[in-house]
């Protein structure tokens, strides 16, 4: 039995539990004083116009380069990709794979994997719950190791500064790969997770 | 604990007596817990909750022991390189300057930055020094509520553990060029991130909710 068929909501806060009122459309959690909802408001709508904000600004992300290393006057122009390869090219194949796993594998997993959800929620998908409860858990979870290049380049372009001789800059294209993090990452905040076992038919979906 | 077979009855509980999942609002009879053990979801496997020993007096250790570090941390040299008789020095503070002096669209990131490797996790640590003395001293429990309830929605915008990794990396990335060497400010910036985890353990949600409403046998002084 869901909480919302016996009248009772779950504060998303605090995980008090509340007697829905019916009469008042500003109910306020009895414990913690945050507002109750049955579910969180317009979360497919925001969810997906935070996402397709994201899909868009992972185009220049992935084109543009994220940073440039100058040296002796020449400059060469990163992007997320050539980074990957660059470091397979000096041996360093283990620190290749974990920046290709957080700049695109989690970039690409999330931006599909929420729109995925949004799309099994909408069209009463029979997939299984349980799978897709771990899914949008892990989504949330690994969201924010995908800022991994944008701290490297952080720390790379303040050490890496000695004028002519040797330095590095940031790029547009980090500002972009920056967007999406964030946005992906608001958008799996405002998904709400509930949705996804509201439409299925028993309560009884334990594989 | 108790399945949905009985769910006429369940409806005619007490709150108290009743608890539902958050991730998939399953409702359920409340069980009782012991000490360190913890609750999860029948049906999608979410821990519910858990019960630790002497949660605030081990919690006000930990964050104090944070905040210590935290200016060690974030102004101490992380690292040192040296090229050509040249030598620079990173902490966690001139990152955050040197991408905002290259000015433009790039003083977004700068800002990205700042926001989560030293404003949301100082924050964080001092919205919970805050609740956890309103619980000990017992006073201010409802500005406690507020400022634990703004913590949980900045909570996954601290950044410590992915801002390591990125040291990591950048240091593979300069070895072959630069040689780095490792500064104090590094085991300072350890320290305070396993503190930090070490707190988020401890510090169990469900018996901070309840100590500030109120329960104080729950969180045993």
């Amino acid at each position: 039995m869901r909480a919302i068929d016996a009248g009772i909501l779950i504060c998303v806060e605090c995980h008090e539990l509340n007697r829905q009122d019916a009469d008042n459309d500003d109910q306020r959690c009895t414990r913690c004083g945050a507002k109750v909802h049955a579910r969180r408001p317009d979360s497919l709508r925001r969810t997906w116009a935070l996402l397709l904000t994201a899909a868009l600004m992972y185009i220049p992300a992935n084109v543009l380069p994220i940073m440039t290393v100058y040296s002796l006057g020449k400059g060469q122009a990163d992007t997320i990709m050539s980074g990957v390869i660059e470091l397979i090219h000096y041996d360093m194949v283990p620190i290749a794979i974990v920046v290709f796993v957080a700049s695109i594998l989690v970039p690409t997993f999330k931006l599909v994997g929420l729109a995925l959800l949004l799309y099994s929620v909408q069209r009463h998908q029979p997939l299984s719950a349980r799978q897709r409860g771990w899914m949008y858990r892990f989504i949330e979870w690994i969201g924010r190791w995908s800022m991994l290049d944008i701290f490297v380049i952080t720390v790379l372009v303040a050490l890496v500064n000695f004028g002519s001789l040797a330095r590095i800059e940031a790029g547009f294209g980090a500002v972009a790969f920056c967007s999406v993090v964030v946005l992906t990452m608001l958008a799996a905040v405002t998904f709400d997770p509930r949705l996804i076992w509201d439409n299925t038919e028993s309560d009884n979906d334990h594989d | 604990m108790s399945e949905s077979a009985d769910s006429t009855q369940l409806s005619a509980l007490a709150l108290e007596d009743l608890v539902a999942c958050h991730e998939c609002d399953l409702l359920m009879r409340k069980p009782a817990l012991a000490d360190g053990e913890r609750a999860e979801c029948p049906r999608c496997g979410f821990e519910l909750y858990s019960h630790n020993h002497q949660v605030v007096r081990r919690s006000l250790a930990l964050v104090i022991a944070a905040l210590l570090l935290y200016v060690p941390a974030n102004f101490l040299p992380i690292m040192q390189i040296n090229v050509l008789g040249q030598t620079a020095e990173d902490t966690v503070w001139s990152g955050v300057l040197s991408l905002y002096a290259a000015g433009g669209l790039l003083k977004s990131i700068a800002l990205v930055v700042f926001l989560c490797s030293m404003v949301i996790p100082l924050l964080k640590l001092l919205m919970q020094l805050a609740v956890l003395l309103s619980i000990r001293w017992n006073i201010g429990r409802s500005y406690g509520l507020l400022l634990y309830r703004i913590y949980h929605h900045l909570r996954e915008w601290g950044m410590l553990e992915v801002y390591l990794m990125g040291i990591l990396v950048s240091i593979v990335k300069l070895v072959d060029i630069a040689s780095p060497t490792l500064d104090v400010g590094l085991g300072c910036f350890i320290a305070l991130l396993l503190a930090q985890v070490w707190l988020e353990v401890t510090m169990s949600p469900h018996q901070i909710w309840e100590a500030l409403a109120g329960g104080d046998a729950h969180a045993r002084h």
